[in-house]
């Protein structure tokens, strides 16, 4: 594991679905991120075609080369795997992982090249592969904060380090994968049923148990959907309903929620990739001209004495 | 000047001939830690009762670690050990109260490791007076009878002390009253404030409402791709928002080290602005003052009257 202290120029980023969307636009794939909350069907129902699901977790090492519960090591995997050979890149090589294998997706000239690529490359090269491309990683890193105001340099300690994991779920050939760039092969839970639900019914199934090999409350994970992004779907029916003189209210929510969510990812990644020295010394300068630094600073000492009492506090707790 | 970081009453011991076994000795002292002149991390020991410095070396990040030794039956002895030698430096604690030798040594630790990291003191209700018996350390009070009974006119306070001192008074920035203001200076090891309590949406949010005008030029300090119009409440969501919050953090982490005078400079501060948070806060100040009086006399932005 000699890679993981290198970045190799990759940036960490947040594991939120406004980033991973903004990645896959940049990438020329047509499909959006959400997070879910509940695996229930009504949840997965709204969000379908649903094509990848992306489990992540702060990862505490087993150093396990066992295949997860309930699953097989499938070395001959026909579609995609690469490695996580460099730890900032995890996100990014999860998404790479799971959109690689889902058949006929439009996307970007140079993404649908470097997949031609590394066909028929073992995971450990296909993961050097990606994470060597240059465009990749300057998309990758388009999201996380420019490196003006980064410590570099500082030997700050690194608190952002303790890494997330990220696994994802795929449906391929009638079976469902799990793919795990720290694990040595694809891992194959076997075939599912076309009827129902499909695949994602055996994915829950999958998932809830793993989650349940966990002692309750230990593992912090979110849940997060690759699927079609629904806002054509949702304006073509939309349009559809009012051409038809019918009930639309339902759908203008959806699709009012749906525009407020863009709308927000959009402020969001705006203001990760900003650098914010020169608004901090404006907003600092102005307090001082307004008179209101000091008044700030004084309520800035108060919160530090109650900081200190708590702790205080905390430790006397911790003696008894 | 030399800077003291850390200090803290403690003895030395010995070993025993060759034995295993290490014996105290009662002689009352102080450990230092100091960035030297020469710009080195120094460990030294100080003879509290003569203030020499008996010891005094030099030490290398990540060469040393100051460990507890575990067969002492009594608990409260240390070693200095070396990585690049076999030498062994072992010493016992003197503070009467043994609830802050972890914090010590949890601080010598994180020095040696890294001699640019700020100290992480636990709490601040210590005061030595209180608990040292026998010691040396005397109430601001009583000064001069500890000074009579001192060899040297100097040592009112212990070592400890003076570090205290020395950091709250480049906590708070005042040179003035040193000397009668050591009462008062015994409470902490003072903290620095934080920036992400000045930086609060409640402290932001007045000065928003009430300057409207402030908007367009705080705008201009915004990523012009901003998905929302430029109006007080889009300044309200950026402050409030997780990627604001953590610029803050990180800001005020780094000011921590001391060692952001060359990112100051680049917004017109001087360098002893990047030695923390306090001096960041008030070059600001200063800075405001000059602008503010910039404005007042009409003058233009770039020209600065000279009167010397």
């Amino acid at each position: 594991m000699a890679a993981d202290d290198d970045t190799s120029g990759w940036q960490l980023t947040e594991s939120d679905p406004g980033v991973f969307t903004e990645l896959l636009k940049t990438l020329g794939v047509p499909l959006v991120v959400d997070d879910l909350y509940s695996l229930d069907a009504a949840t997965l129902t709204e969000f379908q075609p649903l094509h990848a699901l992306i489990f992540l977790f702060k990862w505490v090492s087993t150093g396990s080369a066992e295949p997860s519960v309930g699953g097989q090591y499938d070395p001959d995997f026909p579609g995609f795997f690469a490695h996580q050979v460099v730890n900032n890149a995890c996100a990014t090589l999860a998404v790479m992982n799971a959109i690689a294998n889902i058949p006929g997706l439009q996307m970007g000239a140079q993404l649908s090249d470097l997949f031609s690529f590394t066909a028929g490359m073992d995971p450990q090269t296909s993961g050097m592969a990606i994470t060597s491309s240059d465009w990749l990683r300057e998309a990758h890193n388009a999201l996380s904060p420019p490196s003006a105001i980064s410590l570099d340099g500082l030997d700050l300690p690194k608190s952002t380090e303790d890494a997330y994991h990220f696994i994802v779920y795929i449906p391929y050939a009638g079976s469902l994968y799990e793919l795990d760039g720290l694990k040595q092969a694809p891992v194959s839970h076997g075939a599912y049923s076309e009827a129902g639900e499909g695949w994602v019914a055996k994915a829950r199934e999958v998932i809830e148990a793993r989650i349940g090999t966990y002692p309750p409350g230990s593992l912090e994970f979110s849940l997060l959907a690759v699927h079609d992004d629904p806002l054509p779907r949702l304006q073509e029916q939309l349009t559809q309903l009012q051409s038809a003189g019918a009930e639309a209210s339902e759908l203008m929510v959806r699709l009012a929620n749906e525009n407020s969510k863009r709308e927000r990812w959009a402020f969001e990644n705006s203001l990760r990739r900003h650098n914010y020295l020169g608004f901090i010394h404006a907003l600092l300068l102005s307090m001082a001209k307004a008179g209101t630094l000091d008044g700030a600073k004084e309520g800035a000492k108060k919160a530090l004495q109650e900081r200190i009492e708590r702790r205080k506090k905390g430790e006397a707790m911790d003696e008894d | 000047m030399a800077e003291t970081r850390i200090a803290f009453k403690a003895g030395r011991a010995f070993r025993r001939g060759s034995t295993n076994f290490v014996d105290p000795d009662p002689t009352k002292g102080a450990i230092l830690l100091q960035n030297g002149e020469d710009g080195l991390l120094h460990f030294i020991w100080k003879n509290r009762s003569t203030d020499d410095a008996e010891e005094d070396l030099i030490l290398f990040p990540g060469d040393a670690t100051f460990q507890k030794v575990e067969q002492s039956a009594w608990g409260r002895t240390y070693v200095l050990k070396f990585s690049s030698s076999n030498q062994r430096h072992f010493f016992w604690m003197q503070d009467a109260d043994s609830r802050r030798d972890e914090e010590f040594v949890g601080n010598v630790n994180r020095l040696l490791a890294d001699p640019t990291i700020v100290p992480i003191w636990y709490s601040e209700g210590y005061n030595p007076h209180n608990q040292a018996s026998g010691s040396t350390s005397a109430p601001a009070a009583s000064t001069s009878a500890a000074a009579a009974s001192q060899p040297s006119g100097t040592a009112q306070a212990t070592p400890e002390e003076l570090a205290r001192i020395h950091s709250i008074l480049s906590s708070l920035g005042t040179n003035n009253g040193a000397g009668s203001s050591l009462a008062q200076s015994l409470q902490p090891p003072q903290l620095d404030i934080s920036l992400t309590d000045v930086l609060t949406p409640a402290n932001l949010r007045p000065l928003f409402a009430s300057r409207p005008d402030l908007v367009q030029a705080l705008f201009l300090h915004l990523p012009p791709d901003l998905p929302t119009p430029p109006t007080v409440e889009t300044l309200e969501r950026v402050v409030q928002s997780p990627q604001f919050r953590a610029a803050v953090r990180n800001l005020d982490t780094a000011l921590r080290t001391g060692l952001l005078g060359d990112l100051v400079r680049t917004l017109g501060l001087p360098a002893e602005a990047g030695t923390g948070v306090e001096p960041f806060l008030r070059a600001l100040q200063d800075q405001a003052r000059r602008e503010g009086e910039g404005e007042g006399s009409g003058s233009g932005s770039g020209d600065r009257m000279e009167t010397d």
